[in-house]
C-alpha cells in the first residue's frame, strides 16, 4: 500500500514506538479540545446503549440511591457502570484520557493480531496497521465523542488478540464482557473458538477441511459459558436485581429506543407497523445470526478470516450501531494485504463509502437541527451506508475465496458454478 | 327531582314545606358566587355549589366484590355517585381549564387548580381484589363519559403517584389500608361548552334558577381564562362533600369604549338573577370591594365584611344584579405589585434540536425571606431528563445547597411518564435558574397524533410551598399550589406516507447484502478456459 510497507529496511521497524506515541499525543491532545463537547449527543458516534451522557445519568442515579435500571434510558451494563461509578470519578479530562488509552490499546492489540498472523515479532507494516486503526476517523470520531463503543472495540481486538497468541481464559473472559456490554457480539463467539483450536497464519490461499478436531472446542465452551455466568452474577449483584437484563440485552431485542443511527434498524421500525413488529424484531435478529455458521465453515481453514468477516456483518447488521462498528471492520481490511489484488470492485466500496460518510452528517444535521429536510433523506444516506458496508462485505469475502486460484492468466477466467 | 322543583317554586306556602323537609334530608346544598377585580381590570368570578352527602362515607374497597350499600341522594348527583361508589374512590379532583392562570397579575386563585388542559387526581384504598391502577382506568373513562371530556388519554403514558404534593383536602378513612394517589394531566385537553352541559346536570337546580342561571356558555367561554372543577372529598364525622366550581377571568375593558373598568352581572354574564334555587340551604354573592379607589355599588349591600360585600340571593329582591362603576377611567399599573405571589416561575425549553434541547426554570423570589418550595416534574416519557446535569444558579453563581429532597421516577418509553421532585429553597428577594438537559424521544410513527409537525404538549410543572416544622426536618404542604404554563416540545417525525416504501426498501437492501454473501459462500469457483476467438 504505502511506500514504508515495501521498505524492509530496520529503521522503519525502530520508527515505529515514538510514531505510535505521537499519534496517540496527538489524538489525546484533540480530545481534550472542545471537539468532545460538541459530538457527545451526536447520534451517529454515540447510540444510547453507548452514549457517555446515559452513562453518567446512570452513574449518578446509581449514587444516589435510585435504580438506574428501573428506568427506561439508561442502558449500559452493569460492569461499565461498576467500573466508573467505583473506579473512576466522572471528569471528563480523564474519561478523554481513558477512551485514548483504550484507543491505544485497541490499535496495539490490532498490531499484535497483525504480528501473529505474519509470525513476526516486528514488521514494517506495524506502523501502518497502527495508523489505520488511530487514524480511521469512523474511530476516532466516536471516541471522541465518548461512545462506550470504542471501549467495546479495543475489548474485542484484545480478545481476538488473545486468541491469536493462544491465550484462552483471557480471550474468553474479554470476550463474555464483550458479550456484556453489547448483546450482538454473540456471533463473534463461534469464530473466536475456531481461532483459539487453530492458529492466526495466513492460509487463506490454500483452503481444507478443518484439521483439529471440533472436539476441542468444548471445553472452551464450557469456559465462556462459566465467564459469562460469572459476569451475569457479578452485574446482578452490581444492579441488585435482574431488571438490567431487559434494559440492557432487552434493549438489543426489542429496540425500545427508535433513536436514529449508522444502523438499518432504527427506521425501519419506526415505521413498522404495529402488529408486525415482533415477527420482524425476531427476522433481523435471526439474520444477524444466521451468518455464523456458514461463514465459520466456508472458512474453517483460516478462522481469523472469518473472524474479520463476522465484524463486517456486525457493523452493517446489528442493532443500535455506531460510526464505530463498521469502522473496526474497515480498519481490520489493513492486516490482510494479501487481499487487496483480488478484490471485486474496490473503486466502488470506497465511493459508496464517502458518498455516504459525507451525506450521513449533512442529512442528519437537515433534519433534527436545521429543520430543513426530513428523515428520508437521512434514512436514504444510511441505506447508502448498508450498501457501502455491504459492498466491503462482498469486497472481503470474494478476494478471501478466488485468492485460492491464484493470480489471472491469460486465457482462462474465474467464474462460480 | 324537576316535578319537585316546579312544585316548589309554584307556590310559596309549599315552598315552606319544603324547605322543612330539605333540613332534615341527608344533603345539603350551598351556593357561591364571588366576584374580584383584578389588578390589571379583569374580573375573575368563581362560582362554587357544595353539596354535602351528611354522614355518607366513601366506599371501603374490600367490599368491591361484594354489593354495594344502598345510597340515598336527593341532591348530590346520583351519576357522580355512581362512579365513586363503582370504583370506591375516597378522594377526586378533576380541573378542566382554558388559558395560562397568571398569577403575576391576578395572584393565587380560589381555587388552586388552575394548570392549562384537563388534570385529574384521586386518592384510593388499596387492598381490593380490584387495583388502584385498574379502578384509575374505570374512574377516568367513566368521568370521561360522564363530562365528554377526553379523560380515557390520561393513560399510564401520564399517570403518575406524587402523594406529597397532591395531599387530600378532606380526611382518609381508616381501613386498615394505605392509600395512594393517582395524577394525570393532559395540557391539550379544553374546556368547552360540551363539558358544561354535563356540569349544569349535577347542580340542584341545573342552570334554571339561582346563581348557577348565570353560567352562560357564551360568555364564559368567551372570557380569558376560564376552567370548571368538580371536587369529592370526605370529611369525618360530617359526610362526602362534593364541590363543583367554575372560574373565569373576564376583561370589562374589552368592549368598553370608554375604557373603564365597570361591570354587572348583567355585563360578565349577560344574564341577572330571576329566581332563587329552592333547594340551596345558602345562596350568596360575595363582592371584593377595591381598595384605594372611589366606586359605587348597586344595589346597596346587606353585609359588609372586611371589604367585601355580601348579597343573600335566597332572600334578595329580584330580578338581582350587581353593578360596581368606577368614576373614572381604568389607567393600567405600570408594574403589577406581586402582593399575593411570593414568587413566579418561567419555565422553557431550550435548543434547536429535535434530538435533545435543555429546560430551563426562572424562579423569583419576591419575599425578603427565604421560600421553600416543593417542584413537581410529571413529564411524559417523551422528554428523558438527564438528571446528573441539573444545575442551579442564584442570581447566576452556581449553587448545589438549594436543591434537596430528590425524589425521581425514571420514565419507561412508550408507557410511564417521569416523576421528578426536588425541595428548593429559594434565597430571599433572588432569582433562581434551573437548567438540565433533557432528550427528546423518536416515536413510531403509529404513536404520532395526527398533527404530529405541531408538536406535543407538556403538562405543566408545579410549585408547592412548604413550611418546616420546628426540628426543622420535616415539613408540610401549604395552600397555594402554582403551576407553570405547558410546553410545546417539536419531536422528530418520521415520513408517514411511506411505510411500506420503508419496508420495501430496506428488506431489499438487506436481501441485496443476504444475497451476494450466500452467493459467494455456496457456489464453487471455476477456472474456465476461454477459446481465444479468432478474427
Amino acid at each position: 500500500m504505502s511506500p514504508t510497507s515495501k521498505r524492509p529496511s530496520s529503521p522503519e521497524h525502530s520508527s515505529f514506538t515514538p510514531i505510535f506515541f505521537l499519534l496517540i499525543a496527538v489524538r489525546l491532545w484533540i480530545s481534550f479540545t472542545d471537539v468532545s463537547e460538541i459530538l457527545k449527543n451526536d447520534q451517529q458516534l454515540s447510540s444510547p446503549l453507548t452514549s457517555f451522557s446515559q452513562l453518567k445519568e446512570g452513574i449518578f442515579l446509581f449514587n444516589h440511591d435510585i435504580d438506574p435500571y428501573s428506568g427506561g434510558s439508561f442502558r449500559h451494563s452493569p460492569l461499565l457502570l461498576s467500573f466508573f461509578a467505583t473506579v473512576l470519578p466522572s471528569s471528563r479530562r480523564l474519561a478523554s484520557a481513558l477512551w485514548t488509552a483504550s484507543d491505544a490499546v485497541g490499535a496495539w492489540a490490532l498490531v499484535e493480531i497483525w504480528r501473529a498472523r505474519q509470525n513476526l515479532r516486528r514488521s514494517s507494516r506495524d506502523l501502518l496497521v497502527a495508523a489505520s486503526y488511530l487514524l480511521n476517523p469512523y474511530l476516532f470520531l466516536p471516541s471522541l465523542a465518548l461512545s462506550t463503543s470504542s471501549l467495546e472495540n479495543t475489548a474485542l481486538l484484545l480478545s481476538i488478540m488473545f486468541a491469536c497468541n493462544g491465550k484462552a481464559s483471557a480471550s474468553l473472559f474479554l470476550l463474555s464482557s464483550v458479550i456484556h456490554l453489547s448483546f450482538s457480539s454473540g456471533v463473534m463467539l463461534l469464530p473466536i473458538l475456531l481461532l483459539l483450536i487453530t492458529d492466526p497464519h495466513s492460509h487463506i490461499a490454500s483452503p481444507k477441511p478443518l484439521s483439529t478436531p471440533l472436539k476441542k472446542a468444548y471445553p472452551l465452551l464450557g469456559e465462556f459459558l462459566f465467564y459469562m455466568g460469572i459476569l451475569t452474577l457479578i452485574s446482578t449483584f452490581v444492579a441488585g436485581s435482574w431488571s438490567w437484563i431487559p434494559q440492557t440485552w432487552g434493549a438489543t431485542l426489542t429496540l425500545p429506543d427508535l433513536a436514529p443511527n449508522t444502523g438499518l434498524w432504527w427506521y425501519f421500525f419506526t415505521e413498522m407497523f404495529d402488529h408486525f413488529r415482533p415477527f420482524f424484531l425476531m427476522v433481523f435478529t435471526v439474520h444477524l445470526f444466521i451468518y455464523v455458521v456458514p461463514v465459520c465453515l466456508k472458512f474453517q481453514h483460516d478462522a481469523l478470516y472469518a473472524v474479520f468477516i463476522m465484524l463486517g456483518i456486525l457493523g452493517t447488521f446489528k442493532p443500535y450501531t455506531t460510526l464505530s462498528d463498521p469502522g473496526l471492520f474497515l480498519t481490520v481490511f489493513a492486516i490482510f494485504p494479501e487481499i487487496y489484488p483480488y478484490m471485486r470492485y474496490p473503486i466502488v466500496t470506497v465511493l459508496l463509502h464517502l458518498h455516504a460518510s459525507l451525506l450521513m452528517p449533512l442529512f442528519h444535521h437537515l433534519w433534527l437541527s436545521q429543520g430543513t429536510g426530513n428523515a428520508n433523506f437521512f434514512y436514504a444516506s444510511t441505506l447508502v451506508f448498508a450498501c457501502a458496508n455491504g459492498a466491503a462485505l462482498v469486497d472481503c469475502i470474494w478476494p478471501g475465496l478466488r485468492i485460492a486460484i491464484g493470480p489471472h492468466v491469460e486465457g482462462y477466467s474465474i467464474v462460480q458454478e | 327531582m324537576a316535578t319537585l322543583l316546579d312544585v316548589l317554586n309554584s307556590d310559596d306556602g309549599l315552598l315552606n314545606v319544603g324547605r322543612t323537609a330539605l333540613s332534615m334530608a341527608p344533603n345539603t346544598s350551598k351556593s357561591l358566587l364571588s366576584l374580584k377585580t383584578l389588578q390589571d381590570g379583569k374580573v375573575a368570578s368563581k362560582f362554587t355549589f357544595t353539596t354535602l352527602l351528611k354522614d355518607a362515607a366513601p366506599r371501603d374497597p374490600s367490599t368491591l366484590d361484594s354489593q354495594d350499600e344502598s345510597q340515598h341522594y336527593t341532591l348530590f348527583p346520583l351519576a357522580l355517585g355512581q362512579i365513586l361508589r363503582q370504583y370506591a374512590v375516597t378522594e377526586m379532583h378533576l380541573a378542566l381549564n382554558a388559558g395560562n392562570w397568571n398569577y403575576d397579575r391576578w395572584g393565587y386563585p380560589e381555587e388552586q387548580g388552575v394548570g392549562t388542559g384537563a388534570e385529574l387526581w384521586a386518592w384510593m384504598g388499596d387492598g381490593a381484589a380490584i387495583t388502584v391502577d385498574e379502578r384509575w382506568k374505570g374512574l377516568r373513562n367513566a368521568l370521561a363519559g360522564l363530562f365528554c371530556a377526553s379523560l380515557g388519554s390520561l393513560d399510564e403514558l401520564r399517570t403518575t403517584s406524587p402523594a406529597q404534593t397532591f395531599i387530600p383536602e378532606g380526611t382518609l378513612p381508616d381501613w386498615g389500608v394505605p392509600h395512594t394517589v393517582r395524577h394525570a394531566s393532559l395540557p391539550s385537553e379544553h374546556v368547552c361548552t360540551e363539558n358544561l352541559t354535563p356540569f349544569l346536570k349535577l347542580l340542584p337546580c341545573k342552570s334554571l334558577s339561582g346563581i348557577a342561571s348565570l353560567l352562560n356558555p357564551h360568555r364564559l367561554f368567551d372570557a380569558d381564562w376560564h376552567g370548571m372543577g368538580v371536587h369529592v372529598l370526605w370529611r369525618e364525622g360530617e359526610g362526602v362533600e362534593m364541590r363543583l366550581t367554575f372560574q373565569s377571568v373576564s376583561d370589562p375593558l374589552r368592549h368598553d369604549a370608554a375604557k373603564k373598568q365597570d361591570w354587572s352581572l348583567q355585563s360578565l354574564f349577560d344574564r341577572t338573577i330571576h329566581r332563587s334555587c329552592p333547594v340551596a340551604h345558602s345562596s350568596e354573592i360575595v363582592v371584593a370591594l377595591p381598595k384605594n379607589a372611589f366606586y359605587s355599588i348597586k344595589p346597596e349591600p346587606p353585609v359588609i365584611d372586611r371589604s367585601s360585600a355580601h348579597f343573600d340571593v335566597n332572600i334578595h329582591q329580584k330580578p338581582l344584579d350587581v353593578i360596581l362603576t368606577w368614576p373614572e377611567p381604568f389607567s393600567y399599573p405600570l408594574d403589577y405589585q406581586s402582593e399575593s405571589t411570593n414568587f413566579s416561575v418561567k419555565r422553557t425549553l431550550r435548543g434547536p434540536s429535535q434530538a435533545h434541547g435543555q429546560l430551563s426554570l426562572v424562579i423569583t423570589n419576591h419575599r425578603p425571606y427565604t421560600i421553600h418550595t416543593l417542584y413537581l416534574e410529571t413529564m411524559p416519557w417523551l422528554l428523558q431528563f438527564y438528571l446528573h446535569t441539573l444545575e442551579a444558579r442564584v442570581d447566576g453563581v452556581l449553587r448545589a445547597d438549594i436543591i434537596s429532597n430528590l425524589t425521581y421516577i425514571p420514565s419507561v418509553p412508550h408507557s410511564r411518564p417521569t416523576t421528578f421532585q426536588a425541595l428548593l429553597s429559594l434565597p430571599p428577594s433572588s432569582t433562581v435558574e434551573i437548567t438540565m438537559d433533557v432528550t427528546k424521544a423518536f416515536l413510531r410513527y403509529t404513536e404520532h397524533p395526527p398533527d404530529a409537525q405541531r408538536g406535543w404538549d407538556l403538562p405543566p410543572a408545579i410549585f408547592t410551598p412548604v413550611e418546616f416544622a420546628k426540628n426543622g426536618t420535616s415539613f408540610s404542604v401549604k395552600e397555594g399550589r402554582l403551576y407553570t404554563s405547558t410546553l410545546l416540545v417539536d419531536l422528530a417525525t418520521p415520513d408517514f406516507s411511506m411505510p411500506y416504501n420503508v419496508i420495501i426498501f430496506t428488506c431489499s437492501v438487506i436481501a441485496y447484502i443476504f444475497g451476494s454473501i450466500f452467493n459467494l459462500l455456496t457456489r464453487r469457483f471455476v477456472i474456465v478456459h476461454i477459446e481465444p476467438t479468432k478474427s
